[in-house]
C-alpha cells in the first residue's frame, strides 16, 4: 500500500516549492510481545512478560507508549534501569531527533540495549496505525492523535491475542498499553477514546518499588512557585527575536559569565571588535555560560566598564523570597560596579533580550546544605563558578550531602531566582580522590571511559614480534647508543636521543621517536578513538591515555633494552652545532638506557664516566647550549610559570609533598633538539604538502594584551618593550631587583599571561607568514616528538612517512577540509586538557592544606579593587586575599563597620590603610589554611600576616594559628573586637 | 496536425452527413462527444486534470512559482502556458514534429487568456511590486482524436480550479522589504476564481455548414475552422479572442454564425463544466482524492 505525504517549503531563493514523498505503508510489521501469535515476528520478542513492574495506578501488567513530551523532559528516568517493556513509537522516535539530537542520542543508546525491553514500533508505517494529516490539524496535534491511534491500536491487538481460551483458563492478568504523557490536550483526548493514560510524573510516583526515582524527574514547575513575583524581564518570542537579529537591532552572540564576578558577564559578537558587556542580574536575564544569546545595545551613555570587583554570591536558600535585604545589597554591588566604570575605559554595554540556544548540560557540584530540616528542596552548587546555583528536589538530601553530584538544568521560568534542575546521578563522596577526578574529567568534556572492545580489536595481537621483513624495510640502528632521558616514573617514553662523532670530525645527532603511526593504522577505530581524545591528561597521580595502555606503555614506548620501532630524525652537525645535513627514515632502535633527568645529569657531570654513552650525553649537552643561546639570540621568550610537583601517596592518592617543578641542564638538552626536531620536520613536511601539512603558530599577541604587564612593569620603574619577540626578550632580561629575587619570574609569569594560545592549523589555510611560532621565534614549527601522547604527532609522522616514501598514502592525509577538523577538535582537547590539569593541582592543593596552616612568603601579583592576588612561589599557588571583608558579612551595614579601611588608587594601583601601602610585586606574607566551616565547599583561605595592619592582618604567633576551630576569618576579628 | 488518411468517397459520406445534420458518429452539428475529467490526480502538481473527449486525451498540470511582477504590471501576477505534444499520440510529433502544433494551441491559449477581463490576474499577486505568483500550466496531449483547442482549454480550466496556493503571509522587514511566511499546515490554501477564465470552442465549417467538437475525420474534410474563445462574465458570454485555422477563406455571414454558434457553445459548456467540478469538489472534500485514472 502506498500513500503521499505532501508539505510545501521555502527554497533559500525564496521560491516555494511543493514537496510529495511517496510514503509506503506495510502489512508485516510486527508488534514485538511474545503474547501475540498473529503477528509476523522476525526478530527475538522485545516486549516480555518478564518485567513486571509494581505500580499502584496500573495493577495489571502493562506496556508503556512515551509522548514525545515524556523522552525529552524525563530521559534521565528513561535511563535508569527501571522502566521495563516500552514501545517506541517512530513518530514519537522522529520528533525527539527534531527537537533535541543530544537527547536522541542518549533515547538511542536505551532503545538498542536489549535488556531494557524497548521496543521500536514503526507506527508511521503501518497500514492500521498510519494517520494521515487532516485538515484542519497542525503538525503536532497530527503526531499526538498517530501516538493515540498507535496505543489504541496495540491495546486492542493484545486484547485480542489474549482473549483465547487457554490464555483465559492460564489466570494471568491481561497485559494492557497505557500511554504516558505530560501534554494536557492530548491526555484529555486519550481519556475520551478510552486509552489508559497518566502523566510521567503520577506514573514515576506510583512506582512502589522506586521510591528514589522521583528525584530524576523533570522540574517544570515548582509547586507554591507560582506565585512568586517576576524576578526578570520576559525574553522576546523566537519571532521576535528572529526578525530582531535580522534587522540588525538585536545582535547574537554566545554568552560567556565572569569567574570573578556573578553579576557580570560578556557577550562574543561576530564583526564586533570588542565584547560586550553585561552588567546586573536583569540585564543578565537567565542567561548561563555557554548559551547563545540576543543582546540590545545600550545607548552610548549608559556604557559601563568591567569592574575590578570579586563578587561571589553569598549564602542562599532553597525557599528564598526575594528578599528587600538581598536586593538592596545587590543594588548596592551594581552601584559599586557602575561607579568604577565612571572613570575607567568604557565598553559596549547591553543587556540580554532572549536566548537563541540553550547550551544547557550536565553541572557538577554539591549540594547545599539546607536551613531547613526534611525539606525535599534544595540548592546544588555547581563546580564551575561560571554557572548560577540550581534549585532541585531530592528526597536523598541526607544521603547526597557530602557527595559529588550531576544535576541538570530543566527550566528558568521568571519568577524563580535560580533556574530549576533535577539530580542526575552522584560521583562518590566529596574529597574522594577518585570522585574529584571524575568530576575534573567531567567538567572538562575530557573523554575518560575504558577503551571499547572495536578499539581494542585493532591492537596488535601479543606476544608481538619483530618480523624479518620488517628489519628488512628499516634501518638497523641497533648498535648506536640510544638512550632516553624523561621524568622519573614516566612509562610512556616517546623520544630517544644519541650523538656519536663521525670520522669527519663531524657529529651524528639523531632523534628517535616513537613509531606510532605504525600500530595505529588510518582510519580505524583505534585512529578515530585517537583523533577524538586529541592527547593524553594528566592529572596529579593520574594518566587519562590516549591510546591504549598496552602501546601507550608497552610496544610504543622506547624502553630501555628492548627493541623497538622509532621515527628518526638524523642530523649531520660541525662541532658548532650547524646543519650540514639532515635524513629522516623508520628505524629498529634498542635503547641502551632509560634514564631520569637526574640521572643523566649525573652522568654528564661525573668526569669518570668516560663509556658511550656518557660521551654522547656530554656532546648532546654542548650541542645544545649553542642552540639555546643561538634561539635566544633570534628573540625566543623565556617564560615562566609556577610549576608544581605533588608527591602522592601511593595508596590514598592523597598528596603528601608539594614542591616546586626543578629544571636542570638536561631537561633544557632533551627541549633543544625536540625543538630542533620538530622545526626540521615542520620545515620538510611543508614544503613536501604546501596544502595540508599539520603545523603548528603561536600567533603575536595583540599590542593591547600586553598593557597590564607594561603597566605593572611601569609602577616598578622598568620599561617593558613589546615591539618584537626580541626586543621584549631583551627587556625582560633587565627587569631584575636587587632586593627581590623573584620580581624577573613575576615579570615572566605576567609576560606568559599576556600571550595568546599556540594553535594547530594546516599550511593551506594560512599564509605563510602567520605560520610564526612568537614564543619560540621560530618561522615554522610543528609537533613531531610525541606521538604516544599527542594525536597531532601522528597525524605529522604520517605525513612525513608519506612523504619519504616510508608509508603508503590515503585520501583523508590530504583532505585539508577534514584535516582542518581535526585540528579544531585537537586545539579544543589540548585546551581542556590544560585546564584540568590545572584543576587536577589545585585541587590537590586543597588536599594538601587540609587541617594545615602554614605561613608562607608571597607576592602581590596584582592589586583589584577589592582584593589582592597573592602568588605563593613555593607552591606555584595564586589566591586571593580579600581586603574589604564581605565575604562572609551578612550585609552591607555591617561591613561598614569593620574599622579597617583600605582606599584603592586608580592611578598607580595601590591599596593604603593607614601607613601601608601595597604595590604590586611587593612581598608579603600570607597564612594559608583551608576553610573547612562548609564541608562541601572547601576554599583555601589567605589571611594576611605581614605586614601587620591592626584588625586586618592575623597575628604572627602559632598558638593563635593552632586554633583549630574552622578559621573563618569573620570568627577570628570577633574575637579581636572582645 | 495529426493526419488522418481518408478517400474521397468517405469525405463525401462525412460531408453529406453534416448537411443532413446526421454525423457519422450519430451526432448533430452542435453535439459534442462525451467527456471524461478528472482532477487532482498528479499528486506532484499544485493542480491537475485529464480531460478525455473521445479518443483526444489531455493531462494538465499547474506548477507555481514566486516571481517578481513586470513592472509595467505590478498588481498582476503570472501565468505561462506550455503544450507537449507527446509522441505517443502520434508517431508524426516524435522529435520536433509537435511543435507547430504546440506553438499555435500555446498562442490561441495565451491570446484567449490575454485580457485582465479574461482572467484576473490580480488574484495572483502576493505584493504588488514585489512578489506575485507565477503559474506554469503544462499541457500534455497523450492522444489526438480531433478537437484538441477545446479539449486543452476545458482541461486547462479545470486543471486551474483544482490549484491549491499555499497561504502566504508577509512581514514587514526593513526599508519596506518584505519576507513571505508560508502556512505549515497543506490544508491551508487558497484557490483561484475559474469564473471569467475563457474556453475554446473550435467551429468548423465543413462544407456550407458549421459544426463543433469535429473528430480527426471531419476535421479532415473541413478547410477552415474557427476558433472562438469565450469567457462568461455576469452570466453572459464575452468573447476574448478568436483565430482561424485551416486553409480556406470565411465569408463575412458565416463569420457572423460561426461567432454566434461559438458563444452559444461556449456559454453551455462552461455551465456545464463548472456544475461538474462543484459537484466533484463536493464529493472529494478538501482530502487528496483517490485516482481513478490512468495515473491510479
Amino acid at each position: 500500500m502506498q500513500t503521499l505525504r505532501e508539505f510545501t517549503r521555502k527554497t533559500k531563493r525564496g521560491n516555494i516549492l511543493k514537496i510529495v514523498r511517496e510514503h509506503y505503508l506495510r502489512d508485516d510489521i510486527g508488534c514485538g510481545s511474545d503474547l501475540c501469535q498473529q503477528c509476523f515476528q522476525n526478530e527475538v520478542y522485545q516486549l516480555t512478560s518478564q518485567h513486571e513492574i509494581q505500580c499502584s495506578l496500573f495493577k495489571f501488567p502493562h506496556y508503556i507508549v512515551l509522548d514525545t513530551n515524556v523522552v525529552l523532559d524525563q530521559i534521565d528516568v528513561l535511563e535508569e534501569d527501571v522502566l521495563h517493556n516500552v514501545i517506541v513509537l517512530t513518530t514519537v522516535l522522529n520528533e525527539v531527533k527534531h527537537k533535541s539530537s543530544s537527547i536522541y542520542k542518549r533515547f538511542n543508546e536505551l532503545v538498542h540495549d536489549r535488556t531494557r525491553n524497548f521496543y521500536v514500533f514503526v507506527n508511521e508505517h503501518h497500514k492500521d496505525t498510519y494517520a494521515d494529516r487532516e485538515p484542519d490539524e497542525t503538525a503536532n496535534d497530527r503526531n499526538d492523535r498517530a501516538i493515540r491511534v498507535a496505543t489504541k491500536w496495540y491495546d486492542d491487538h493484545l486484547q485480542a491475542s489474549q482473549s483465547s481460551k487457554e490464555f483465559e483458563h492460564s489466570g494471568r492478568a491481561a497485559t494492557r498499553v497505557i500511554l504516558l504523557t505530560d501534554d494536557a490536550g492530548n491526555r484529555a483526548k486519550a481519556e475520551a477514546e478510552g486509552i489508559l493514560v497518566a502523566s510521567a510524573s503520577e506514573y514515576v510516583k506510583s512506582l512502589d518499588d522506586f521510591p528514589l526515582l522521583v528525584d530524576k524527574l523533570s522540574r517544570n514547575t515548582f509547586e507554591n512557585e507560582k506565585k512568586g513575583l517576576p524576578q526578570y524581564p520576559a525574553h522576546l518570542s523566537m519571532k521576535e527575536l528572529l526578525e530582531g537579529l535580522r534587522n540588525k537591532k538585536l545582535l547574537q552572540g554566545a554568552f560567556q559569565a565572569s569567574r570573578e564576578n556573578y553579576l557580570e558577564g560578556s557577550v562574543n559578537v561576530e564583526d564586533y571588535e570588542k565584547e560586550i558587556l553585561i552588567q546586573g542580574r536583569e540585564s543578565l536575564n537567565r542567561a548561563v555560560d555557554g548559551d547563545l544569546v540576543a543582546v540590545e545595545l545600550l545607548p552610548e551613555n549608559e556604557w559601563s566598564a568591567p569592574s575590578e570587583i570579586v563578587l561571589e554570591e553569598k549564602n542562599v536558600y532553597a525557599d528564598d523570597v526575594p528578599s528587600e535585604e538581598r536586593a538592596a545589597d545587590e543594588k548596592d554591588m551594581l552601584k559599586q560596579v557602575q561607579t568604577a566604570a565612571a572613570s575607567a575605559e568604557r565598553t559596549p554595554t547591553g543587556r540580554i533580550v532572549g536566548i537563541v540556544r540553550r547550551k544547557w548540560r550536565q553541572y557538577c557540584g554539591i549540594l547545599q546544605p539546607s536551613l531547613v530540616e526534611d525539606t525535599n528542596r534544595h540548592i546544588f552548587v555547581p563546580a564551575d563558578r561560571k554557572i548560577p546555583r540550581i534549585r532541585i528536589e531530592t528526597r536523598q538530601a541526607a544521603m547526597l550531602q557530602n557527595q559529588r553530584i550531576i544535576v541538570t538544568i530543566d527550566t528558568w521560568p521568571r519568577n524563580s531566582r535560580y533556574p530549576h534542575g533535577h539530580f542526575v546521578r552522584s560521583l562518590g563522596p566529596l574529597g574522594n580522590m577518585a570522585t574529584e577526578n571524575e568530576v575534573i574529567l567531567l567538567e572538562h568534556d575530557v573523554p575518560h571511559c575504558k577503551f571499547s572492545e572495536e578499539v581494542l580489536s585493532f591492537l596488535p595481537k601479543l606476544p608481538w614480534i619483530i618480523t624479518e621483513e620488517d628489519y628488512a624495510k628499516r634501518v638497523d640502528l641497533r648498535d648506536l647508543y640510544i638512550c632516553s632521558v624523561d621524568p622519573p616514573g614516566c612509562t610512556d617514553i616517546d623520544d630517544a636521543l644519541h650523538c656519536r662523532e663521525l670520522p669527519n670530525g663531524n657529529l651524528e645527532v639523531g632523534v628517535h621517536i616513537a613509531d606510532v603511526s605504525h600500530f595505529i593504522r588510518p582510519g580505524n577505530a583505534l585512529d578515530k578513538e585517537a583523533s577524538a581524545r586529541g592527547t593524553t591528561v594528566y592529572l596529579v597521580g593520574k594518566r587519562i591515555d590516549m591510546v591504549p595502555e598496552l602501546l601507550s606503555s608497552n610496544l610504543c614506548s622506547l624502553v630501555g633494552g628492548v627493541e623497538r620501532f622509532a621515527f628518526s630524525c638524523v642530523w649531520e652537525v660541525d662541532q658548532e652545532a650547524n646543519i650540514l645535513a639532515k635524513r629522516f627514515h623508520k628505524s629498529v632502535i634498542k635503547s641502551k638506557k632509560a634514564m631520569t633527568y637526574e640521572e643523566a645529569q649525573v652522568i654528564i657531570d661525573d668526569p669518570m664516566q668516560q663509556n658511550e654513552i656518557a660521551k654522547s650525553l656530554r656532546h648532546l649537552n654542548r650541542l645544545a647550549k649553542i642552540l639555546k643561546k643561538r634561539r635566544m639570540d633570534n628573540g625566543a621568550l623565556v617564560l615562566a610559570s609556577p610549576e608544581i610537583r605533588f608527591q602522592v601517596d601511593s595508596e590514598t592518592h592523597e598528596p603528601l609533598e608539594v614542591e616546586a617543578k626543578q629544571m636542570r641542564e638536561t631537561n633544557s638538552m632533551v627541549e633543544e633538539f625536540m625543538l630542533l626536531a620538530n622545526i626540521t620536520v615542520a620545515d620538510h613536511i611543508a614544503s613536501e604538502f604546501s596544502e595540508c601539512a599539520v603545523l603548528r603558530r603561536h600567533p603575536r599577541p595583540p599590542p593591547t594584551k600586553f598593557d597590564p604587564l607594561v603597566k605593572a612593569a611601569r609602577y616598578q620603574g622598568y620599561q617593558v618593550d613589546i615591539e618584537s619577540g626580541l626586543e621584549l626578550s631583551h627587556s625582560l632580561d633587565k627587569c631584575v631587583k636587587e632586593d627581590n629575587p623573584y620580581f624577573n619570574t613575576m615579570i615572566r609569569i605576567l609576560t606568559t599571561r599576556c600571550m595568546m594560545q599556540a594553535v594547530y592549523f594546516i599550511s593551506g589555510s594560512l599564509q605563510k607568514e602567520e605560520f610564526f611560532h612568537y614564543g619560540l621565534a621560530a618561522p615554522i614549527y610543528t609537533h613531531f616528538t610525541s606521538p604516544i601522547r599527542r594525536y597531532s604527532d601522528i597525524m605529522v609522522h604520517r605525513l612525513l612517512a608519506a612523504s619519504i616514501g616510508a608509508d603508503s598514502t590515503y585520501a583523508e592525509l590530504l583532505d585539508r577540509k577534514a584535516n582542518e577538523e581535526i585540528c579544531h577538535n585537537l586545539n579544543y582537547r589540548h585546551k581542556m586538557a590544560q585546564y584540568a590539569g590545572r584543576a587536577s593541582v589545585a585541587l590537590n592543593t586543597h588536599l594538601f592544606f587540609r587541617g594545615k596552616e602554614e605561613d608562607e612568603e608571597g607576592y602581590v601579583l596584582f592589586v583589584r579593587k577589592n582584593a589582592l592576588q597573592v602568588l605563593i612561589p613555593k607552591y606555584g599557588l595564586e589566591g586571593t586575599l580579600y581586603l574589604k571583608s564581605d565575604k562572609d558579612g551578612k550585609s552591607g551595614l555591617e561591613r561598614t563597620k569593620s574599622e579597617v579601611v583600605f582606599t584603592f588608587n586608580e592611578e598607580d594601583y595601590t591599596q593604603r590603610c593607614g601607613n601601608v601601602v601595597f604595590h604590586s610585586f611587593d612581598p608579603v606574607t600570607v597564612r594559608l589554611s583551608l576553610d573547612s566551616s562548609n564541608v562541601q565547599h572547601e576554599k583555601l583561605v589567605f589571611r594576611l600576616v605581614k605586614p601587620y595592619i591592626k584588625g586586618f592582618s592575623v597575628e604572627l604567633n602559632t598558638e593563635d594559628a593552632a586554633d583549630a576551630a574552622p578559621p573563618s576569618k569573620k570568627t577570628k576579628k570577633d574575637k579581636k573586637k572582645k | 496536425m495529426a493526419y488522418v488518411a481518408l478517400s474521397d468517397a468517405e469525405k463525401t459520406f462525412i460531408l453529406h452527413g453534416v448537411e443532413e445534420d446526421f454525423r457519422c458518429d450519430g451526432r448533430s452539428r452542435r453535439d459534442y462527444r462525451p467527456m471524461e475529467l478528472e482532477t487532482g490526480l498528479v499528486s506532484n502538481a499544485s493542480g491537475s486534470a485529464r480531460l478525455r473527449l473521445a479518443n483526444t486525451d489531455i493531462l494538465v498540470g499547474v506548477k507555481t512559482e514566486i516571481e517578481v511582477p513586470d513592472p509595467l504590471t505590478p498588481e498582476f501576477g503570472k501565468l505561462e502556458f506550455f503544450v507537449d505534444c507527446s509522441a505517443n499520440a502520434t508517431p508524426e510529433f516524435e522529435g520536433r514534429g509537435g511543435s507547430d502544433l504546440a506553438q499555435e494551441l500555446v498562442l490561441s491559449l495565451q491570446n484567449a487568456y490575454e485580457s485582465p477581463l479574461a482572467f484576473d490576474y490580480r488574484t495572483l499577486c502576493l505584493i504588488p511590486g514585489q512578489q506575485c505568483w507565477k503559474l506554469y500550466i503544462d499541457i500534455l496531449i497523450l492522444e489526438c482524436g480531433g478537437n484538441l483547442h477545446d479539449a486543452v482549454s476545458l482541461a486547462a480550466k479545470a486543471a486551474l480550479f483544482n490549484t491549491k496556493l499555499p497561504r502566504v503571509t508577509a512581514t514587514l522587514l526593513d526599508a519596506g522589504i518584505t519576507d513571505l511566511i508560508i502556512s505549515d499546515n497543506p490544508y491551508d490554501c487558497t484557490r483561484i476564481g475559474i469564473d471569467t477564465v475563457p474556453l475554446l470552442v473550435t467551429v468548423c465549417k465543413i462544407g456550407d455548414f458549421c459544426l463543433v467538437d469535429p473528430s480527426a475525420e471531419e476535421e479532415v474534410c473541413s478547410t477552415v475552422s474557427m476558433v472562438v474563445s469565450v469567457s462568461m462574465r455576469n452570466g453572459e458570454a464575452f468573447l476574448s479572442g478568436t483565430h482561424l485555422t485551416g486553409g480556406g477563406a470565411m465569408h463575412r455571414d458565416t463569420m457572423r454564425n460561426c461567432l454566434q454558434l461559438g458563444l452559444s457553445i461556449g456559454e453551455h459548456l462552461d455551465t456545464l463544466l463548472a456544475k461538474m467540478l462543484r459537484q466533484e469538489q463536493e464529493r472529494v472534500g478538501p482530502k487528496r482524492p483517490k485516482t481513478v485514472g490512468f495515473l491510479k
